[in-house]
């Protein structure tokens, strides 16, 4: 009896997570094959999944209606820029908090975690004013600057620091390296994963974000790819046709990424989580 | 002796202003872009100014009163309670259900997970435009999968009953799966020797996760409900996307509310979109106070 109460929880079991897959993947299929509908085959009714003519037209054509191209090359300036920036200023910081001792250390490191509890919206309209102030308004370095490092990526990097062991400057000192030497040169190489995770957390956010790309960009030039689609299908100047390519392109990179280095996305979510 | 305390002291020095160094860029990012304006918010709510910044004046607590008589303040603020109250239980009991299922590490479960991942992954504004298209009550193909199979015709986003459940909805749909990759990393951890003395107690599998399971994993739990609260105050994406705040404003949020004070309509009130941020923070920060102090206590008790 109870074995076979077991086996029948087993089968809902699997029933209710394959129906739950089948519901994560349908739309994102979906937008995929209607990206190579026809005009006509995007509005066709009734609606079909699959298109009846398979076409590159919408691909080949986004560019007439979306300025896709530069859409694209600032979203990957901004997101590419914040990353790398970031990285370097979240190790470099997190190395000083793990492995140097200076006054106020501790006072200060609880001082940037207290940050990550400030939410984006408190600070979003000084922010405005600030970058605009600095003329830095519609720039990739307004978009970059304000976000070039983060109160998390400083405290991961510092508890990754930490785990290491001590002996590995010390050789370093013997040798006569210099501080910046041993970070560089011992220390940043053997945090490869770390970097890895926080690198591909902080390249999504910021290839994702909407409300701060559309606060600090004013004109169609300097808009990403998520906020500038986001303005283009929200004043419904676009066709279906293009703007399926237009988000399916938008989406590509971070997919591929995404298929490729799957430990990376999930991992640093896992740390994050832990954490508390 | 003397000597090399000297040479001890200067060394000392030398490795905090290398310190220090280490950590200005950082810094000043951090003072200038997050500390300056943390401040800056609370004096620019008390004062008269637009985004033109000319004829900025002292306004006191006008911004203020304003605000608790604007009638869409209130609306926004029942919006933002009402998705937050509605997708934070779904999202988290959606992902604690998964979990039960799917907390092994065998081909399968790994590969459902990444699976559910894969909504996460992508940006809000191609989320919102997929479904938008998906439930267009006249050409979307699950609008007319669901009149095929026979139900009514709902008009999902245009419908102010209907605009904020499928908002909660596709939301949770976004976020389940990171949720849940949470909590399995966190079952994952727990000893299983816990469970195997309580298999050989007897004890059933709705028992151990009652009281193996929950408890092993109460801090990612309480962990999840308190940053996806936060997060679901400040909902500003989603509605952005798919419904602009509309039908009737039935779901436009704070966030929204502000960007649309400050930065979307004329005059562009940066004083009184501030005094709007001000309020809502407050109202976080106490919901986060609360939640703390209930949601991580309980956890505390349950761990012995």
């Amino acid at each position: 009896m109870s074995k076979r109460k077991i086996r029948l929880s087993t089968v809902a079991g699997y029933v209710f997570t394959l129906l739950a897959a089948v519901t994560v993947l349908i739309p994102i299929l979906w937008l995929l094959v209607s990206s190579f509908k026809t005009d006509a085959g995007v509005i066709k009714f009734p609606p079909e999944f699959f298109p009846e003519e398979w076409t590159l037209y919408q691909y080949l054509y986004v560019g007439d209606s979306i300025p896709i191209f530069k859409m694209t090359k600032n979203t990957v300036v901004f997101a590419g820029g914040v990353t790398v920036l970031s990285l370097l200023f979240d190790s470099m910081a997190g190395y000083a908090f793990a492995r140097m001792r200076f006054r106020g250390s501790k006072l200060l490191f609880s001082i940037i975690l207290l940050t990550m509890m400030v939410p984006f919206q408190i600070i979003m309209t000084p922010l405005y004013i600030e970058v605009y102030k600095f003329h830095l308004l519609d720039t990739y370095l307004g978009l970059i600057l304000p976000r070039a490092t983060s109160a998390f990526g400083i405290y991961m990097m510092s508890s990754f620091f930490s785990g290491l062991p001590k002996s590995l400057e010390e050789s370093g000192r013997i040798d006569g390296m210099s501080e910046f030497r041993i970070f560089r040169s011992i220390m940043l190489p053997l945090c490869k994963p770390a970097l890895v995770s926080l690198g591909i957390f902080h390249f999504m956010n910021n290839w994702n974000d909407l409300l701060y790309p559309l606060m600090l960009t004013s004109s169609q030039n300097k808009r990403t790819l998520s906020a500038g689609l986001a303005v283009l299908v929200g004043n419904k100047v676009i066709k279906y046709g293009p703007t399926l390519a237009a988000t399916m392109i938008s989406l590509a990179p971070l997919l591929i990424l995404y298929i490729f280095c799957q430990k990376y996305f999930t991992e640093g979510v896992a740390t994050s989580g832990i954490k508390e | 002796m003397e000597k090399n305390k000297g040479k001890r002291k200067k060394y000392v020095a030398h490795n905090q202003k290398c310190a220090y160094l280490f950590l200005l860029p950082s810094m000043f990012i951090l003072s200038v872009f997050v500390f300056v304006p943390l401040i800056a918010s609370f004096v620019i709510s008390i004062t008269n100014m637009n985004i033109f910044m000319k004829d900025v004046s002292f306004a006191g607590l006008k911004n203020f009163i304003q605000l608790f008589k604007d009638s869409r303040v209130s609306n926004a603020t029942f919006n933002s309670l009402y998705f937050t109250l509605l997708e934070v239980p779904l999202q988290i009991g959606l992902a604690l259900l998964m979990t039960v299922c799917l907390a092994k590490n065998n081909r399968y479960c790994k590969l459902l997970r990444s699976i559910y991942y894969l909504p996460f992954v992508c940006s809000m504004t191609a989320i919102g435009i997929v479904w938008s298209m998906l439930l267009d009550p006249n050409m979307g193909l699950f609008a007319y999968w669901l009149k095929q199979a026979g139900f009514d015709t709902i008009a999902f986003l245009k419908d102010p009953k209907w605009a904020m459940p499928t908002v909660i909805a596709v939301t949770a749909w976004k976020g389940f799966g990171y949720t849940l990759t949470l909590m399995a990393a966190a079952v994952l951890n727990i000893p299983q020797s816990l469970y195997e003395a309580a298999d050989m107690d007897g004890a059933g599998g709705f028992q151990k996760f009652i009281h193996i399971t929950i408890p092993g994993i109460w801090s990612t739990i309480s962990f999840c409900i308190v940053t996806s609260t936060i997060g679901a105050m400040q909902m500003f994406d989603q509605a952005y996307v798919m419904t602009q705040g509309g039908p009737l404003n039935k779901t436009e949020t704070v966030v929204q509310y502000i960007y649309d004070r400050g930065f979307q309509t004329a005059p562009y009130n940066l004083g009184y979109a501030s005094a709007i941020s001000v309020y809502l923070f407050v109202i976080v920060a106490v919901m986060t106070l609360v939640l703390r102090k209930f949601v991580l206590n309980r956890g505390e008790g349950a761990d012995e």
